[in-house]
Protein backbone atom coordinates (compact mmCIF):
# COMPACT_ATOMS: atom_id res chain seq x y z
CA UNK A 1 0.00 0.00 0.00
CA UNK A 2 2.08 2.90 -1.18
CA UNK A 3 1.05 6.53 -1.03
CA UNK A 4 -0.16 7.87 -4.36
CA UNK A 5 -0.42 11.49 -5.40
CA UNK A 6 -3.57 12.98 -6.85
CA UNK A 7 -4.10 12.53 -10.56
CA UNK A 8 -1.79 9.61 -11.00
CA UNK A 9 -2.83 7.21 -13.67
CA UNK A 10 -3.52 3.90 -12.01
CA UNK A 11 -4.41 1.48 -14.77
CA UNK A 12 -6.63 1.03 -17.80
CA UNK A 13 -10.35 0.35 -17.72
CA UNK A 14 -9.85 -3.15 -19.08
CA UNK A 15 -7.79 -4.24 -16.08
CA UNK A 16 -10.01 -3.03 -13.26
CA UNK A 17 -13.17 -1.13 -12.33
CA UNK A 18 -13.06 2.32 -10.78
CA UNK A 19 -13.93 2.41 -7.09
CA UNK A 20 -14.13 5.24 -4.59
CA UNK A 21 -11.49 7.95 -4.81
CA UNK A 22 -10.92 7.38 -8.53
CA UNK A 23 -12.35 8.51 -11.86
CA UNK A 24 -12.13 7.29 -15.44
CA UNK A 25 -10.98 9.44 -18.34
CA UNK A 26 -9.94 8.45 -21.87
CA UNK A 27 -10.10 4.75 -21.01
CA UNK A 28 -7.85 4.95 -17.97
CA UNK A 29 -8.45 5.10 -14.23
CA UNK A 30 -6.96 8.06 -12.36
CA UNK A 31 -6.92 8.73 -8.66
CA UNK A 32 -8.77 11.76 -7.35
CA UNK A 33 -7.50 11.57 -3.79
CA UNK A 34 -4.03 11.56 -2.27
CA UNK A 35 -3.81 8.30 -0.38
CA UNK A 36 -3.13 4.56 -0.58
CA UNK A 37 -4.04 2.34 -3.50
CA UNK A 38 -6.42 -0.47 -2.65
CA UNK A 39 -7.16 -3.30 -5.03
CA UNK A 40 -10.08 -5.53 -4.09
CA UNK A 41 -10.76 -8.61 -6.18
CA UNK A 42 -14.37 -9.42 -6.96
CA UNK A 43 -15.45 -12.95 -7.78
CA UNK A 44 -17.61 -11.74 -10.63
CA UNK A 45 -15.80 -9.46 -13.09
CA UNK A 46 -12.80 -7.24 -12.67
CA UNK A 47 -11.08 -6.24 -9.46
CA UNK A 48 -12.08 -2.89 -7.98
CA UNK A 49 -9.37 -0.26 -7.62
CA UNK A 50 -9.92 2.48 -5.03
CA UNK A 51 -7.82 5.09 -3.24
CA UNK A 52 -8.33 5.56 0.47
CA UNK A 53 -6.96 8.35 2.66
CA UNK A 54 -4.81 7.41 5.62
CA UNK A 55 -7.42 8.61 8.06
CA UNK A 56 -10.90 7.24 7.87
CA UNK A 57 -13.28 9.33 5.84
CA UNK A 58 -15.43 11.69 7.82
CA UNK A 59 -19.16 11.09 7.72
CA UNK A 60 -20.82 14.29 6.54
CA UNK A 61 -24.36 15.24 7.51
CA UNK A 62 -26.71 15.25 4.54
CA UNK A 63 -29.86 17.26 4.12
CA UNK A 64 -32.57 15.46 6.06
CA UNK A 65 -30.21 13.66 8.44
CA UNK A 66 -31.03 13.68 12.16
CA UNK A 67 -28.03 14.92 14.13
CA UNK A 68 -27.24 15.19 17.83
CA UNK A 69 -25.77 18.53 18.81
CA UNK A 70 -24.82 20.58 21.83
CA UNK A 71 -25.93 24.20 22.19
CA UNK A 72 -22.93 26.50 22.62
CA UNK A 73 -24.51 29.95 22.57
CA UNK A 74 -27.93 31.54 22.19
CA UNK A 75 -29.12 34.83 20.82
CA UNK A 76 -32.57 36.32 20.52
CA UNK A 77 -32.60 35.32 16.84
CA UNK A 78 -30.89 31.91 16.72
CA UNK A 79 -28.94 29.28 18.64
CA UNK A 80 -25.45 28.15 17.68
CA UNK A 81 -24.67 24.47 18.16
CA UNK A 82 -21.81 21.99 17.77
CA UNK A 83 -22.84 18.88 15.82
CA UNK A 84 -21.52 15.85 17.70
CA UNK A 85 -23.22 12.78 16.17
CA UNK A 86 -24.71 12.11 12.75
CA UNK A 87 -27.36 9.46 13.31
CA UNK A 88 -25.55 7.16 15.71
CA UNK A 89 -21.97 7.71 14.48
CA UNK A 90 -19.83 10.12 16.53
CA UNK A 91 -17.88 12.71 14.56
CA UNK A 92 -14.15 13.12 15.13
CA UNK A 93 -14.29 16.88 14.72
CA UNK A 94 -17.47 18.78 15.46
CA UNK A 95 -19.24 20.79 12.82
CA UNK A 96 -21.04 24.00 13.63
CA UNK A 97 -24.76 24.44 13.10
CA UNK A 98 -27.36 27.16 13.50
CA UNK A 99 -30.97 26.75 14.59
CA UNK A 100 -32.92 29.85 13.59
CA UNK A 101 -35.72 31.13 15.76
CA UNK A 102 -38.36 30.31 13.13
CA UNK A 103 -37.09 26.74 12.78
CA UNK A 104 -37.41 25.81 16.45
CA UNK A 105 -41.12 25.01 16.36
CA UNK A 106 -43.60 24.08 13.66
CA UNK A 107 -46.52 26.07 15.15
CA UNK A 108 -46.68 29.69 16.44
CA UNK A 109 -43.28 30.52 15.00
CA UNK A 110 -43.46 34.23 15.85
CA UNK A 111 -44.15 33.62 19.56
CA UNK A 112 -41.02 31.50 20.02
CA UNK A 113 -38.42 32.70 22.50
CA UNK A 114 -35.01 31.12 22.05
CA UNK A 115 -34.31 31.54 25.77
CA UNK A 116 -37.37 29.41 26.57
CA UNK A 117 -36.42 26.68 24.07
CA UNK A 118 -32.68 26.11 24.47
CA UNK A 119 -29.90 27.02 26.86
CA UNK A 120 -26.13 26.68 26.43
CA UNK A 121 -25.07 23.15 27.33
CA UNK A 122 -28.28 21.39 26.23
CA UNK A 123 -28.09 18.30 24.04
CA UNK A 124 -30.52 18.66 21.14
CA UNK A 125 -31.78 16.35 18.38
CA UNK A 126 -32.17 18.32 15.15
CA UNK A 127 -32.59 17.74 11.44
CA UNK A 128 -30.33 19.25 8.78
CA UNK A 129 -32.31 21.47 6.43
CA UNK A 130 -29.44 23.06 4.52
CA UNK A 131 -25.71 22.62 4.12
CA UNK A 132 -25.16 26.37 4.08
CA UNK A 133 -22.63 28.37 2.03
CA UNK A 134 -18.87 28.02 2.18
CA UNK A 135 -18.51 30.13 5.32
CA UNK A 136 -21.80 29.60 7.08
CA UNK A 137 -22.79 26.70 9.27
CA UNK A 138 -25.25 23.90 8.71
CA UNK A 139 -28.84 25.07 9.09
CA UNK A 140 -30.78 22.84 11.45
CA UNK A 141 -34.40 22.59 12.47
CA UNK A 142 -36.23 21.15 15.48
CA UNK A 143 -39.71 21.72 14.08
CA UNK A 144 -41.00 18.22 14.78
CA UNK A 145 -42.28 16.39 17.83
CA UNK A 146 -39.36 13.98 17.88
CA UNK A 147 -36.78 16.78 17.71
CA UNK A 148 -35.64 19.14 20.46
CA UNK A 149 -33.90 19.01 23.80
CA UNK A 150 -33.12 15.52 25.14
CA UNK A 151 -30.66 16.28 27.95
CA UNK A 152 -30.62 19.50 29.92
CA UNK A 153 -29.17 20.50 33.27
CA UNK A 154 -30.79 22.84 35.76
CA UNK A 155 -29.08 25.75 37.51
CA UNK A 156 -28.46 23.42 40.46
CA UNK A 157 -26.52 21.07 38.17
CA UNK A 158 -28.90 18.10 38.17
CA UNK A 159 -30.21 16.52 34.97
CA UNK A 160 -33.78 17.68 34.41
CA UNK A 161 -36.77 15.44 33.77
CA UNK A 162 -39.24 16.37 30.99
CA UNK A 163 -42.79 17.10 32.13
CA UNK A 164 -44.41 18.26 28.89
CA UNK A 165 -43.28 19.29 25.42
CA UNK A 166 -42.31 22.71 26.73
CA UNK A 167 -41.24 22.18 30.34
CA UNK A 168 -38.58 20.29 32.25
CA UNK A 169 -38.23 19.92 36.01
CA UNK A 170 -35.15 19.59 38.21
CA UNK A 171 -35.46 16.54 40.50
CA UNK A 172 -33.50 18.22 43.33
CA UNK A 173 -34.99 21.69 43.55
CA UNK A 174 -38.30 20.91 41.77
CA UNK A 175 -37.95 24.14 39.83
CA UNK A 176 -39.39 24.14 36.30
CA UNK A 177 -37.57 25.44 33.27
CA UNK A 178 -38.81 26.03 29.76
CA UNK A 179 -37.30 24.00 26.95
CA UNK A 180 -38.49 22.67 23.58
CA UNK A 181 -38.49 19.01 24.65
CA UNK A 182 -38.11 16.13 22.16
CA UNK A 183 -40.59 13.27 22.31
CA UNK A 184 -38.14 10.41 22.00
CA UNK A 185 -39.54 7.12 20.68
CA UNK A 186 -39.97 4.59 23.55
CA UNK A 187 -37.62 2.05 21.93
CA UNK A 188 -34.71 4.50 22.16
CA UNK A 189 -35.18 5.23 25.84
CA UNK A 190 -32.99 3.40 28.35
CA UNK A 191 -34.17 3.02 31.92
CA UNK B 1 -32.71 38.09 50.76
CA UNK B 2 -31.14 40.11 47.98
CA UNK B 3 -27.44 39.43 47.33
CA UNK B 4 -25.50 42.67 47.17
CA UNK B 5 -22.43 42.64 44.92
CA UNK B 6 -20.36 45.62 45.99
CA UNK B 7 -18.23 45.95 42.89
CA UNK B 8 -19.46 44.57 39.58
CA UNK B 9 -23.00 45.23 38.43
CA UNK B 10 -24.96 42.25 37.08
CA UNK B 11 -27.86 43.16 34.74
CA UNK B 12 -31.27 42.21 36.12
CA UNK B 13 -34.53 42.36 34.17
CA UNK B 14 -36.52 45.46 35.10
CA UNK B 15 -33.59 47.39 36.61
CA UNK B 16 -33.31 51.02 35.55
CA UNK B 17 -29.74 51.96 34.71
CA UNK B 18 -27.70 54.78 33.21
CA UNK B 19 -25.80 53.65 30.15
CA UNK B 20 -23.28 55.28 27.83
CA UNK B 21 -23.75 54.78 24.08
CA UNK B 22 -20.55 53.31 22.60
CA UNK B 23 -21.49 52.08 19.12
CA UNK B 24 -24.16 53.25 16.71
CA UNK B 25 -24.60 50.48 14.14
CA UNK B 26 -27.60 50.96 11.88
CA UNK B 27 -30.69 49.95 13.81
CA UNK B 28 -29.08 49.01 17.11
CA UNK B 29 -26.99 50.90 19.64
CA UNK B 30 -24.49 49.27 21.96
CA UNK B 31 -24.65 50.71 25.47
CA UNK B 32 -22.07 50.30 28.20
CA UNK B 33 -23.90 49.61 31.48
CA UNK B 34 -20.97 48.57 33.62
CA UNK B 35 -21.67 44.85 33.29
CA UNK B 36 -19.62 42.10 31.67
CA UNK B 37 -21.34 42.67 28.31
CA UNK B 38 -22.61 45.74 26.57
CA UNK B 39 -26.38 45.98 26.27
CA UNK B 40 -28.15 46.38 22.95
CA UNK B 41 -30.74 49.15 22.47
CA UNK B 42 -32.96 49.30 19.42
CA UNK B 43 -33.72 52.71 17.89
CA UNK B 44 -37.44 51.84 18.04
CA UNK B 45 -37.36 51.45 21.83
CA UNK B 46 -38.01 55.14 22.47
CA UNK B 47 -41.34 56.88 22.95
CA UNK B 48 -42.77 58.02 19.63
CA UNK B 49 -40.01 56.42 17.58
CA UNK B 50 -40.86 55.07 14.14
CA UNK B 51 -38.74 54.05 11.18
CA UNK B 52 -39.11 57.58 9.79
CA UNK B 53 -38.87 59.39 13.11
CA UNK B 54 -35.59 58.19 14.61
CA UNK B 55 -34.34 59.36 18.01
CA UNK B 56 -31.30 61.65 17.97
CA UNK B 57 -28.79 59.44 19.75
CA UNK B 58 -25.04 59.97 19.34
CA UNK B 59 -22.05 58.01 20.56
CA UNK B 60 -21.22 59.21 24.06
CA UNK B 61 -24.80 60.11 25.01
CA UNK B 62 -26.20 59.07 28.38
CA UNK B 63 -29.29 56.88 28.32
CA UNK B 64 -31.63 56.10 31.21
CA UNK B 65 -33.43 52.86 30.41
CA UNK B 66 -34.53 49.52 31.81
CA UNK B 67 -33.60 45.96 30.93
CA UNK B 68 -36.01 43.96 28.82
CA UNK B 69 -33.87 40.83 28.67
CA UNK B 70 -31.11 40.15 31.20
CA UNK B 71 -29.86 36.65 31.93
CA UNK B 72 -26.51 34.93 32.09
CA UNK B 73 -26.87 33.22 28.70
CA UNK B 74 -27.70 36.13 26.40
CA UNK B 75 -26.62 39.66 25.66
CA UNK B 76 -28.74 42.11 27.72
CA UNK B 77 -31.33 44.20 25.89
CA UNK B 78 -32.34 47.67 27.04
CA UNK B 79 -35.41 49.75 26.23
CA UNK B 80 -36.44 53.33 27.04
CA UNK B 81 -40.18 52.69 27.11
CA UNK B 82 -42.30 50.73 29.54
CA UNK B 83 -44.82 48.02 28.67
CA UNK B 84 -47.45 50.63 27.71
CA UNK B 85 -45.17 52.40 25.27
CA UNK B 86 -44.67 55.50 27.46
CA UNK B 87 -41.20 56.77 28.26
CA UNK B 88 -42.01 57.19 31.98
CA UNK B 89 -38.92 59.24 32.76
CA UNK B 90 -36.55 57.17 30.61
CA UNK B 91 -34.70 58.25 27.49
CA UNK B 92 -31.66 60.33 26.58
CA UNK B 93 -30.27 62.35 29.48
CA UNK B 94 -29.81 65.99 28.50
CA UNK B 95 -26.70 68.09 28.11
CA UNK B 96 -24.45 69.22 30.97
CA UNK B 97 -24.59 67.66 34.35
CA UNK B 98 -22.04 65.32 35.89
CA UNK B 99 -21.89 61.51 35.94
CA UNK B 100 -20.25 59.68 38.86
CA UNK B 101 -19.80 56.05 39.82
CA UNK B 102 -20.62 54.93 43.37
CA UNK B 103 -21.04 51.56 45.06
CA UNK B 104 -24.25 49.59 44.51
CA UNK B 105 -25.02 49.67 48.22
CA UNK B 106 -25.15 53.47 48.24
CA UNK B 107 -27.59 53.46 45.32
CA UNK B 108 -29.96 51.20 47.18
CA UNK B 109 -29.74 53.48 50.21
CA UNK B 110 -30.51 56.52 48.05
CA UNK B 111 -33.45 54.78 46.39
CA UNK B 112 -35.11 53.96 49.71
CA UNK B 113 -38.26 56.04 50.33
CA UNK B 114 -37.67 59.26 52.31
CA UNK B 115 -33.89 59.00 52.02
CA UNK B 116 -32.29 61.46 54.44
CA UNK B 117 -29.32 62.22 52.20
CA UNK B 118 -31.55 63.40 49.35
CA UNK B 119 -33.75 65.42 51.70
CA UNK B 120 -30.74 67.18 53.25
CA UNK B 121 -29.23 67.92 49.85
CA UNK B 122 -32.45 69.36 48.50
CA UNK B 123 -32.42 71.89 51.35
CA UNK B 124 -29.07 73.07 50.04
CA UNK B 125 -29.60 73.79 46.31
CA UNK B 126 -32.21 72.72 43.77
CA UNK B 127 -30.80 70.04 41.44
CA UNK B 128 -31.76 67.25 39.04
CA UNK B 129 -30.75 63.73 39.96
CA UNK B 130 -30.86 60.43 38.04
CA UNK B 131 -29.93 57.23 39.90
CA UNK B 132 -28.91 54.13 37.93
CA UNK B 133 -29.00 50.71 39.59
CA UNK B 134 -25.62 50.02 38.00
CA UNK B 135 -23.96 52.42 40.43
CA UNK B 136 -24.08 55.54 38.22
CA UNK B 137 -25.49 58.88 39.36
CA UNK B 138 -26.11 61.91 37.14
CA UNK B 139 -26.40 65.31 38.82
CA UNK B 140 -27.20 68.71 37.37
CA UNK B 141 -27.56 71.92 39.40
CA UNK B 142 -27.83 75.56 38.32
CA UNK B 143 -24.09 76.28 38.28
CA UNK B 144 -21.06 74.07 37.78
CA UNK B 145 -19.83 74.85 41.29
CA UNK B 146 -23.10 73.73 42.87
CA UNK B 147 -23.05 70.56 40.76
CA UNK B 148 -19.55 69.71 41.92
CA UNK B 149 -20.43 70.34 45.57
CA UNK B 150 -23.37 67.94 45.35
CA UNK B 151 -21.23 65.36 43.57
CA UNK B 152 -18.60 65.51 46.29
CA UNK B 153 -21.19 65.14 49.04
CA UNK B 154 -22.76 62.11 47.30
CA UNK B 155 -19.41 60.43 46.81
CA UNK B 156 -18.37 60.95 50.41
CA UNK B 157 -21.75 59.76 51.73
CA UNK B 158 -20.43 56.22 51.48
CA UNK B 159 -17.98 56.83 54.28
CA UNK B 160 -19.52 59.64 56.29
CA UNK B 161 -21.89 59.07 59.16
CA UNK B 162 -25.14 61.06 59.36
CA UNK B 163 -23.67 63.56 61.84
CA UNK B 164 -20.60 64.22 59.69
CA UNK B 165 -22.85 64.79 56.71
CA UNK B 166 -25.06 67.24 58.56
CA UNK B 167 -21.96 69.11 59.76
CA UNK B 168 -20.60 69.35 56.20
CA UNK B 169 -23.96 70.58 54.86
CA UNK B 170 -24.31 73.12 57.66
CA UNK B 171 -20.87 74.50 56.81
CA UNK B 172 -21.84 74.78 53.15
CA UNK B 173 -25.19 76.44 53.70
CA UNK B 174 -23.48 78.80 56.14
CA UNK B 175 -21.26 79.95 53.27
Amino acid sequence: LSARPVGERLCSVEEATAGSGTYTRHGFIFSSLAGCLEKRSEDSGLPIVSVVRDTESQLLPNVGAVVTCKVCSINSRFAKVHILYVGSTPLKSTFRGTIRREDIRATEKDKVEVYKSFRPGDIVLAKVISLGDAQSNYLLSTAENELGVVVAHSEAGAQMVPISWCEMQCPQTHSKDFRKVARVQPQFLQT
Amino acid sequence: FVPEPRLQYVPVKGDRVIGIVTVKAGDVFKVDVGGSEQASLSYLAFEGATKRNRPNVQVGDLIYGQFLVANKDMEPEMVCIDSNGRSNGMGIIGQDGFLIKVSLGLIRKLLAPKCEIIQDLSQLYPFELVLGMNGRIWVKAKTVQQTLIIVNILESCEYMTAEQRKQALAKLSGN
